[in-house]
C-alpha cells in the first residue's frame, strides 16, 4: 500500500513539474517569456517556419477539399480538374506539395537543432516526445497524400511502401509473422491498392491525422511556453530578447519572407515539372508499372538504403533509431551540447548524402 | 476668360511662386524651413492624426504623379480591370484615412490650449484648404468613378499641355465643377507653399526611414533614468510601423496578382460548353474503366473460367496482359511450341507491375527495382531484389462451341491433344481449379 502511495506520489509530481498549472497564465507564459541571444539561436526558428507551413498546408488543404473527390474513377480527374479549370488552383495545389515538402525539410531540421541544442532536457521530455511523434505524423501525412492524385507514381510507390510493410512479417517470430500482413490489409482495405485504400487514406489524410496532430500540437507548444525556450548552449547565455514583442515579431517576419518566397516558387515552378509524364498519367491497373517509381524525396533517407542493404539490417537500424529518438530526453540526459552537435552534424551528413546522392549512391553498388 | 485665366494663367503663377518663393525663403530665413513640429507640446493625438493623414497623402501624390508622368504605363495598368478596381479602392481607403487624419489634426489644433498658442492663421487656412481638398477628391472618386481611367485621357493631356508651353484647356471646360474646384486648388496649394508652413514638403527625411531614433531630453537623473526605457518604447513602436507598412505592402501586392484568383476559386470555373463536354467524356470514360474492373472482379468471384485471348493473338515476344483470379495483373505469351504460357506479372519482391517485353533470353523486367524474370520458369536473375518465381499459371484450351481441347494444371503437366490443327482459333482461359478433365 505504501509502495503504491509512493509511486502515485512520485507520478503526479513528474506530471506537475512538467506541466506547472500555476504558470499557466498570459503573464508567465508570454509577458515573461524570454529567447536567450547566442550563436545557435537561429535554431528557435525553425520550429516556428514548420508551424507556419503547418498553417499553409490547412489553408490550401481546405481549399483542395472544394474540388477534390477520393474516388478511383473521379480522384485523377479532379485534380486534373483543379490544376486546369479552376482560378488559382494550380498555384493553390503546387503551394500544398511546395509547403508540404518544406514542412516536412524544416520538421527534420527543428528535430536535429533541438537535439543539438539539447532542447529535451529536463523537464521538457514531453516536448521532445511530442516533437518526435509529430514528425512521425507529418512524415504519415506525407505518405498518404502521396497517394491522392492516383496517378502511377502515386499508386505504385503506396504499393510499394505497403508491401515493405509485409515484408517486416519474415522478422517476426511464427505467431506474430501474419501481423504486419493483417496491418497492411487493414490499411489497404482490399487485395491490392484500389478504392478502399483510397478511401481509407483519404479519412487519414483530412480528419484522422490532423487531429491526432492538433492534440500533440497543443501539448507541444503548451510545453514550449510553459518552460521556455531551452538555453541553447552550454555556457551561460549574456542577452535574452523578450519573446513578446521582439522574437515573436522577428519570427513573424521570416514567416513574411518565407510566404514571399514559397508563393513565387509555387507560382512559378510546379512541382510535378520534376516528374516525366507517364509517371503522372492516370493509374492504370492493367498496365505496366512504368520506369523511375521512387518515394518522395523525404524518404530517400530510407529507401535508398532498403534498395541497398539487407532488409533486416534496415528494419534494425531504423526500429533502433526510432527508440533512440523516442528515449532521447533519457539517453543523453548527461551528454554536453558538443557532443550532441558532433552527434547531429553525422546525422545530417547522412541525411542530406542520401537525400541528394542516393540515387548515384545506389547505382554505384548495384552495377 | 475665366477659364483661361484659372487654368493658364494661374497654373503658371503658380509654379513661378512656388519655385522663387521657396528659394528665397530656403536662402533668406533658413530656420523656418521646417513643419513648425508641434510634438514636443502635444503627442498623443498627434500620431493618430499625423500618421493616417501623411501616410495617405504621400501615397496618393505619388499615383497622382506616376499617372502624370508614365501616361503610357497608367493606362495599360488599368487596363486590367482587376488592377484598376484595386487602385480605385486603395485610392479611395486612402482618402477617406487622410480626412480622418486631418480632422484629427483640426480638432487638436482647435482645442488643445497648448497649441493654439503657437497656431497662426496661415495655419488654420491651409487645414481649411486641404480639408477642402479631399473632400474634393472623395467626391470626385464617389460620383464620378473610375478617374485613374478617364482622367488619364484629360487631365494628364491637359497638365502636358501646360509643361510644353502649349496651353490647352479644351481638356479641362467642360469638366464637372468638382474636378475643376480640385485642380484650382491644387494651384492655390503650390501658391501658398513659400508663405506657410507647407514649405516641409521639400524636406524629404528619407533618412528618418532608417536612423536610429533620436530624443531630446532633458539632463537631469530621473529623465536619464527613464531615457532608456523610452527609447525601447519608441524602437518597439517603430519596428511596429515597419512591419506593419510591409505587411500592408505584401497583402496589397497579394491582392494584385492573386485575390480575384481566390475569390474564383471558391465561385468556381465558368467553362465553355466545348470544355464542359469534354470534361463530362473525360469522366465517363474513367467510370466506365472502372465499371469494367467492378465487372472483372464480379466475373472473377462467379466463373470458372476466365477468358484471356484467343490463341492466335497471343504472341511470343510481347505479353498480353489481363487481369487473374486475384485481381493482380498477369501476362500471357505463346510459346515456341504453339501452347501458351500464363504468368503472374505482380512482381514478388514490391508488387509492381512486370513488363511485357520479352528480351533476347527469354526474360522480363520488373521496372521498379531491375528484376528479370523467365517466362518459362518464373525464375527472377540470381542478383535480383526479388527471391521468389513468378507463379505460373494453369491454362485451358477451349474452341469456339467450349470444348475442352487441351489444359496445363498448376503442376505443370500438359493434358489433352495439342496437335496445332486441332488447337488452331482455340480460346485461352485460366480456370479456378484443376478439376475438370479433358
Amino acid at each position: 500500500m505504501r509502495t503504491q502511495d509512493g509511486i502515485l506520489h512520485i507520478l503526479s509530481r513528474f506530471f506537475v513539474e512538467r506541466f506547472p498549472v500555476d504558470k499557466m497564465n498570459f503573464h508567465y507564459m508570454v509577458e515573461q517569456k524570454a529567447v536567450p541571444i547566442h550563436k545557435m539561436s537561429w535554431g528557435y526558428y525553425t520550429g516556428g517556419l514548420t508551424l507556419f507551413f503547418l498553417i499553409i498546408q490547412i489553408i490550401t488543404g481546405l481549399f483542395l477539399l472544394f474540388y477534390y473527390q477520393p474516388t478511383v474513377s473521379e480522384a485523377h480527374l479532379s485534380v486534373e480538374y483543379i490544376t486546369k479549370h479552376v482560378s488559382g488552383g494550380a498555384l493553390i495545389r503546387n503551394m500544398h506539395t511546395w509547403s508540404a515538402s518544406c514542412m516536412i525539410f524544416f520538421a527534420m531540421l527543428h528535430l536535429l537543432t533541438a537535439f543539438a541544442m539539447k532542447a529535451f532536457e529536463k523537464p521538457r521530455e514531453f516536448t521532445w516526445i511530442a516533437g518526435v511523434l509529430l514528425l512521425f505524423i507529418t512524415f504519415t501525412f506525407g505518405f498518404t497524400g502521396y497517394l491522392l492524385p492516383w496517378n502511377q507514381i502515386a499508386v505504385n510507390a503506396t504499393k510499394v511502401g505497403l508491401q515493405s510493410v509485409e515484408a517486416v512479417g519474415n522478422y517476426l517470430p511464427a505467431f506474430m509473422s501474419d501481423w504486419p500482413h493483417i496491418l497492411r490489409e487493414t490499411f489497404q482495405g482490399e487485395a491490392s491498392v484500389g478504392q478502399s485504400t483510397l478511401g481509407r487514406f483519404y479519412a487519414m489524410h483530412v480528419v484522422l491525422l490532423p487531429l491526432v496532430l492538433m492534440l500533440l500540437l497543443g501539448v507541444h507548444l503548451l510545453s514550449v511556453q510553459l518552460h521556455g525556450m531551452s538555453r541553447g548552449v552550454d555556457e551561460e547565455a549574456k542577452r535574452e530578447e523578450k519573446f513578446f514583442p521582439f522574437f515573436i515579431f522577428k519570427d513573424f517576419s521570416l514567416w513574411a519572407i518565407v510566404f514571399l518566397i514559397l508563393f513565387i516558387l509555387a507560382w512559378c515552378v510546379p512541382f510535378d515539372s520534376f516528374l516525366p509524364y507517364p509517371l503522372l498519367a492516370p493509374y492504370n491497373a492493367m498496365g505496366s508499372t512504368p520506369a523511375g517509381i521512387k518515394p518522395e524525396w523525404y524518404f530517400y533517407f530510407l529507401y535508398y538504403p532498403l534498395e541497398i542493404l539487407p532488409f533486416w539490417l534496415v528494419l534494425l537500424l531504423t526500429n533502433l533509431a526510432i527508440l533512440i529518438l523516442l528515449f532521447t530526453p533519457w539517453i543523453f540526459r548527461g551528454t554536453s551540447r558538443k557532443t550532441l552537435c558532433l552527434i547531429t552534424v553525422v546525422a545530417s551528413f547522412y541525411l542530406v548524402i542520401m537525400t541528394i546522392f542516393g540515387e548515384q549512391i545506389y547505382h554505384l553498388v548495384k552495377h | 476668360m475665366i477659364d483661361s485665366v484659372l487654368f493658364i494663367a494661374l497654373p503658371y503663377l503658380a509654379v513661378l511662386v512656388c519655385i522663387f518663393g521657396s528659394i528665397f525663403r530656403v536662402k533668406m530665413a533658413r530656420m523656418s524651413y521646417s513643419s513648425l513640429s508641434s510634438q514636443f507640446l502635444e503627442s498623443k493625438t498627434l500620431a493618430w492624426g499625423s500618421l493616417p493623414w501623411h501616410i495617405g497623402i504621400i501615397l496618393i501624390i505619388l499615383a497622382h504623379f506616376l499617372a502624370f508622368l508614365f501616361p503610357n504605363n497608367w493606362q495599360s495598368l488599368i487596363s486590367n480591370k482587376s488592377i484598376l478596381l484595386i487602385i480605385e479602392s486603395a485610392g479611395l481607403a486612402l482618402g477617406f484615412a487622410c480626412l480622418f487624419g486631418l480632422i484629427v489634426l483640426t480638432i487638436r489644433r482647435i482645442t488643445c490650449a497648448k497649441i493654439q498658442a503657437v497656431t497662426s492663421k496661415m495655419d488654420l487656412f491651409i487645414l481649411f484648404l486641404l480639408l477642402a481638398q479631399i473632400i474634393c477628391g472623395l467626391g470626385i472618386a464617389l460620383i464620378h468613378r473610375w478617374g485613374a481611367a478617364w482622367a488619364s485621357g484629360t487631365l494628364v493631356p491637359y497638365l502636358w499641355s501646360l509643361c510644353v508651353l502649349q496651353p490647352d484647356t479644351s481638356y479641362v471646360t467642360d469638366m464637372p465643377h468638382l474636378v475643376k474646384t480640385h485642380i484650382i486648388l491644387a494651384y492655390v496649394f503650390l501658391l501658398v507653399v513659400p508663405f506657410s508652413r507647407l514649405i516641409h514638403i521639400f524636406a524629404l527625411p528619407i533618412h528618418y526611414l532608417h536612423r536610429p531614433p533620436q530624443q531630446a531630453i532633458w539632463n537631469n537623473p530621473r529623465h536619464i533614468e527613464m531615457h532608456s526605457l523610452e527609447i525601447k518604447a519608441e524602437e518597439a513602436r517603430r519596428e511596429f510601423i515597419k512591419g506593419g507598412v510591409g505587411i500592408a505592402a505584401g497583402l496589397s501586392l497579394l491582392s494584385v496578382g492573386a485575390l480575384d484568383k481566390i475569390f474564383q476559386f471558391f465561385f468556381g470555373p465558368r467553362l465553355s460548353p466545348k470544355e464542359e463536354s469534354e470534361l463530362m467524356a473525360l469522366k465517363l470514360e474513367r467510370l466506365k474503366s472502372t465499371s469494367e474492373q467492378r465487372k472483372l472482379e464480379l466475373e472473377r468471384q462467379t466463373s470458372k473460367y476466365i477468358l484471356v485471348a484467343s490463341l492466335d493473338e497471343l504472341k511470343e515476344n510481347e505479353g498480353k496482359y489481363f487481369i487473374d483470379y486475384q485481381m493482380s495483373p498477369a501476362l500471357a505469351f505463346k510459346d515456341k511450341n504453339g501452347l501458351p504460357i500464363i504468368v503472374s506479372a505482380k512482381c514478388t519482391h514490391l508488387g509492381c507491375t512486370v513488363g511485357n517485353e520479352v528480351n533476347a533470353e527469354g526474360k522480363v523486367l520488373c521496372p521498379c527495382h531491375i528484376s528479370f524474370f523467365d517466362i518459362h520458369t518464373g525464375m527472377p536473375n540470381a542478383d535480383a531484389p526479388a527471391k521468389t518465381p513468378l507463379p505460373i499459371f494453369g491454362w485451358v484450351l477451349m474452341d469456339k462451341s467450349g470444348k475442352l481441347l487441351a489444359r496445363r494444371t498448376s503442376k505443370g503437366s500438359i493434358e489433352g491433344n495439342t496437335k496445332s490443327e486441332i488447337i488452331a482459333g482455340a480460346n485461352v482461359y485460366i480456370v479456378k481449379s484443376d478439376e475438370d478433365k479433358v
